[in-house]
């Protein structure tokens, strides 16, 4: 029970910044009809860019992240990821949409994926970094851990899975309500539809492109303090919703979100439930998943996601 | 048969084969010979500065990269999971030989089937979207370095797994014997690929590459060629990746991350894809750039650990942003043209026997609701042999949704398709193709890639039994000939619709009508008992109508049964005998077109105030 209650809200909260890249992914990917692959590291662009702003490439400490520094930092990362995000998507993608060539936005955004690896691999020269703190979340609890149950929980994973939630609710808002989030569903419907009654279907897509980079960083970075960041980071939280999308075949955002926060739960749940003295480990947390969900596309695709007939 | 008897046959077989290779030796397999062979010779020429393990390993990644061409030049997959076989190949056949101390050839060879397995099992995405293929592949890449890194167990951890020195074809296996080995290799599956490209295999994957739906609907079998060409380009990555690893002598992790899969697409893309050597000529040239680029990196003390990585991505948009052929279809307007020669019509076609004069196609009580709209409500018809029916009636009516049923593109809700008795409703689009149900495309379709010929030689895939991808690449003796048979049909059905003297036209030359003509032939070429023809007039110029009419005419008397979508009454009236009226999913009138055409039931069903 112990056990329990700690893989799943330390899953819950792995699994929110999950679903918030998932759901990225699906959004772009019914808006436009196409993946992009360089959004985890788009969303790494923007960690490291306010890593560099907040600590430079120095070994990081706590000091001066709680300064007003930290919200240039941040605002400086949000606007590198928007602003890398919108030129991907009108320098590599669009083009490639008008002339319907799958191989130009693949290779491209994975091109794109590759050289911010190599940009952050060069600045960033250490295997890892430690993410300043902006919250003193330390102070909380016992070193920041709090006993619920008898388990002793990361203070901090309460605070991510808040946060996760409010912006999930937060774009689900946006797209339900605004004027904006009106025009992009009808681009999702049906993009040629959206242009002829005016919407400017390029502005806006490239617009989305950006926020859910924004979104997802948003997420990251709350989350990021928790753990290690290297250059694999925005990399592999890609990856993560990557899976989590695939496994509801690009649904509607809302599932995928849904499907995060089941793989956050699932992979920690690999890593520490022992059943009856069997226990799989750490070991497969990263790759368990990713098996399952590939094997479920390859053996046992949707019929949505079929080449289409006619 | 007697041994005696067989080693006559297959000598005889033997001296014909090599007589055609003669027969078909060009300029351009003079300059191919010379070239393996001075690339043979190279390790001897004493070239200062050469590596040999680098040369090597670097022809390794060309094989590699010549498997993946198949995969995204012919088929069109963007693949992004090449790495992946080629780690799973690797690791192997490096485990074989480290631990269960295996020589180095049937370990590669172990490492090849494990490569073939993986593209098998993860190849169901073929049938999928090009976008969810390139996801799948892209988790796939990274599935297998994050278990070569969870396990370490399995992989030698960051040390990687130490490959003990091995022998190669009876040679001690040096750098230079894994150059020439590779070389050969090379060589071969450049061979078998493009045997395979220029056979009927490779003409099917193209038309799936360009049109799906028109590729399924004229019988080809979307998932088993894609999955042959996915799973053929795993096994080639696998046997030089388990090669490859014995010249490495370790298996090292980090050599195979999914930057490996990124590099090999870049090289196919920078190479072109449309070539069968445009992988390899990719391959050199990125290794001509990291001759150049990386002095230049340690020269202007870039920290860039790996300059590779940044200069492919670059590269490749560069590539892209000039259109993305690669450098083989760019240099070819300046090559000299090495033209094929046609080969020979030899054979002449007959025209399947129209089978008795009962119905031979009878659809009962077929309905198909989308949702909550009721596209088709309990359609019955028969057709006869030689009979042109036509189905007319108002737009969403349901005529097209009938044609998919009966051609099975789509699956009813509830009735029955009987073809010559036997009831077709559950059976696939090949299998009806095959037994005698063709159908054409609403839409103005055809391979805009080939030319009008080979368009309707994608027709004649259900009429091939030997154009699997292994016959094709090995050019079996009954592979080949077949080729002349199918052409000869193709001709034929080309000839039917007028247009033999366009045969060897491309595509984008012939004017819409011509390329409706050809779609018609390629349904006509699958040798059909009853042929579903959806709107031939729309788009065509009232001049052409008769000249159509003629050619559906000709069909009728050739003994098959033509089920006609039409719009214009025109054609319906010089075309059909018989015209069978839906509204709203319901037959509201049946009968001969002289007297049905002029009811008043169809003139308010159908034709609003406007006399027929």
């Amino acid at each position: 029970m112990t056990i329990a209650l700690q893989v799943l809200i330390s899953g819950l909260a792995a699994g929110g910044v999950y679903g918030l890249f998932a759901a990225g992914h699906s959004l772009i990917y019914r808006l436009t009809g196409i993946v992009n692959f360089a959004f985890g590291d788009l969303v790494g662009l923007g960690i490291f860019a306010t890593l560099l702003v907040l600590a430079g490439t120095s070994p990081v400490t706590q000091a001066g992240a709680h300064e007003p520094r930290f919200l240039l930092a941040l605002a400086v990362g949000l606007a590198c990821c928007v602003g890398a995000s919108a030129a991907t998507y009108f320098g590599l993608v669009q083009p490639y949409l008008g002339r319907g060539s799958t191989i130009g936005w693949v290779a491209g955004t994975v091109a794109v994926a590759f050289a911010i690896r190599a940009t952050i691999g060069a600045i960033f020269q250490r295997s890892s970094y430690v993410f300043p703190d902006p919250l003193p979340f330390h102070r909380v609890g016992r070193a920041g851990f709090v006993g619920i149950g008898g388990a002793q929980v990361q203070a901090r994973a309460f605070f991510v899975i808040a946060l996760a939630l409010a912006l999930a609710l937060g774009s689900a808002w946006l797209l339900e309500r605004t004027h904006f989030g009106r025009a992009l569903r009808a681009v999702a419907d049906d993009g040629e539809g959206a242009r002829i009654v005016g919407v400017p279907v390029d502005l806006f897509v490239g617009l989305a492109f950006g926020l859910v980079g924004a979104i997802a960083m948003l997420a990251a970075i709350a989350a990021a303090p928790g753990g290690a960041a290297s250059a694999n980071t925005g990399t592999l939280l890609g990856l993560k919703g990557l899976v989590a999308a695939l496994a509801v075949r690009f649904g509607p955002p809302l599932y995928a979100f849904a499907a995060g926060l089941v793989l956050g739960v699932i992979e920690a749940a690999i890593a520490n439930v022992h059943l009856g003295g069997w226990q799989l480990g750490p070991a497969y947390r990263e790759v368990l998943p990713v098996l399952f969900v590939l094997l479920l596309i390859s053996i046992w695709p949707s019929r949505e996601a079929l080449e289409e007939r006619e | 048969m007697t041994a005696a008897a067989l080693a006559r046959t297959t000598g005889a077989e033997l001296r014909r084969a090599a007589g055609e290779a003669r027969g078909a030796w060009s300029p351009a397999a003079w300059v191919a010979v010379a070239a393996l062979a001075l690339g043979l010779l190279v390790p001897f020429l004493g070239l200062p500065g050469l590596r040999m393990d680098a040369l090597a390993s670097t022809v390794y990644l060309a094989v590699a990269a010549t498997g993946l061409g198949l995969t995204v030049g012919a088929a069109g997959l963007p693949s992004l999971g090449a790495g992946a076989f080629v780690a799973i190949g690797a690791f192997t056949s490096a485990l074989l030989m480290a631990r269960a101390g295996w020589p180095l050839e049937p370990a590669a060879l172990c490492g090849a089937l494990a490569a073939l397995a993986a593209g098998l099992v993860s190849g169901g995405v073929v049938r999928l979207r090009p976008a969810f293929v390139a996801v799948s592949t892209w988790l796939l890449a990274w599935l297998v370095w994050l278990f070569l890194f969870a396990f370490p167990s399995v992989s030698g951890g960051s040390q990687g797994l130490i490959v003990p020195e091995r022998t190669l074809l009876g040679l001690s296996a040096t750098p230079t014997v894994h150059y020439e080995a590779a070389l050969v290799l090379l060589a071969l599956s450049l061979l078998a690929i493009a045997a395979v490209r220029h056979g009927a295999f490779g003409l099917e994957l193209s038309g799936l590459r360009q049109h799906p739906p028109l590729a399924t609907s004229l019988g080809v079998p979307l998932a088993r060629r894609r999955l042959g060409a996915f799973a053929a380009s795993a096994a080639i990555a696998g046997l030089a990746g388990g090669l490859s690893v014995q010249l490495a002598a370790v298996a090292d992790p980090a050599a195979y991350d999914p930057f490996l899969s990124f590099k090999l697409l870049v090289a196919v893309l920078l190479g072109g894809a449309a070539a069968t050597l445009g992988p390899a000529v990719g391959i050199a040239a990125l290794g001509l750039i990291g001759l150049v680029s990386d002095p230049l990196a340690r020269l202007l003390q870039l920290p860039l650990e790996r300059f590779d990585t940044a200069v492919a991505a670059v590269l490749l948009v560069f590539v892209l942003a000039l259109g993305g052929d690669g450098i083989i279809p760019w240099l070819s307007p300046w090559l000299p043209r090495f033209r094929r020669r046609k080969p020979q019509v030899t054979l002449c076609y007959k025209a399947g026997e129209p089978a008795g004069t009962k119905s031979v196609l009878k659809v009962e009580g077929l309905t198909k609701a989308f949702g909550g709209v009721v596209a088709l409500d309990g359609l019955s018809l028969e057709l006869a042999p030689g009979e042109t029916a036509a189905l007319v009636g108002p737009n969403g009516s349901g005529k097209t949704t009938a044609l998919r049923l009966i051609s099975g593109a789509m699956q009813p809700d509830g009735g029955r398709v009987l073809f010559g008795g036997r009831d077709l409703t559950e059976a696939p689009t090949r299998e009806r193709v095959r037994l005698g149900i063709a159908r054409t495309l609403q839409t103005t379709s055809a391979f805009a890639e080939l030319t009008a010929l080979e368009n309707v030689l994608v027709g004649r895939s259900v009429r091939r039994h030997y154009a699997g991808g292994i016959r094709t690449a090995l050019a079996t003796p009954r592979a080949r000939a077949e080729e002349p048979a199918a052409r000869a049909a193709a001709l034929h059905a080309l000839a039917v619709v007028g247009l033999d003297r366009q045969a060897d036209v491309p595509i984008p030359e012939l004017t819409s009508s011509q390329r409706r003509l050809v779609g018609l032939a390629a349904a006509l070429a699958t040798e059909p008992h009853v042929l579903l023809v959806d709107e031939p007039a729309a788009g065509v110029g009232a001049d052409e109508l008769e000249p159509l009419a003629r050619v559906l005419a000709e069909i009728g008397r050739q003994g098959v049964a033509v089920l006609l979508v039409e719009h214009n009454l025109r054609l319906v009236r010089l075309a059909a005998e018989r015209m069978i009226v839906l509204a709203a999913g319901e037959v509201v009138a049946e009968g001969s077109v002289a007297e049905t055409g002029e009811s008043e039931l169809v003139r308010q069903a159908y034709l609003g105030a406007h006399r027929l």
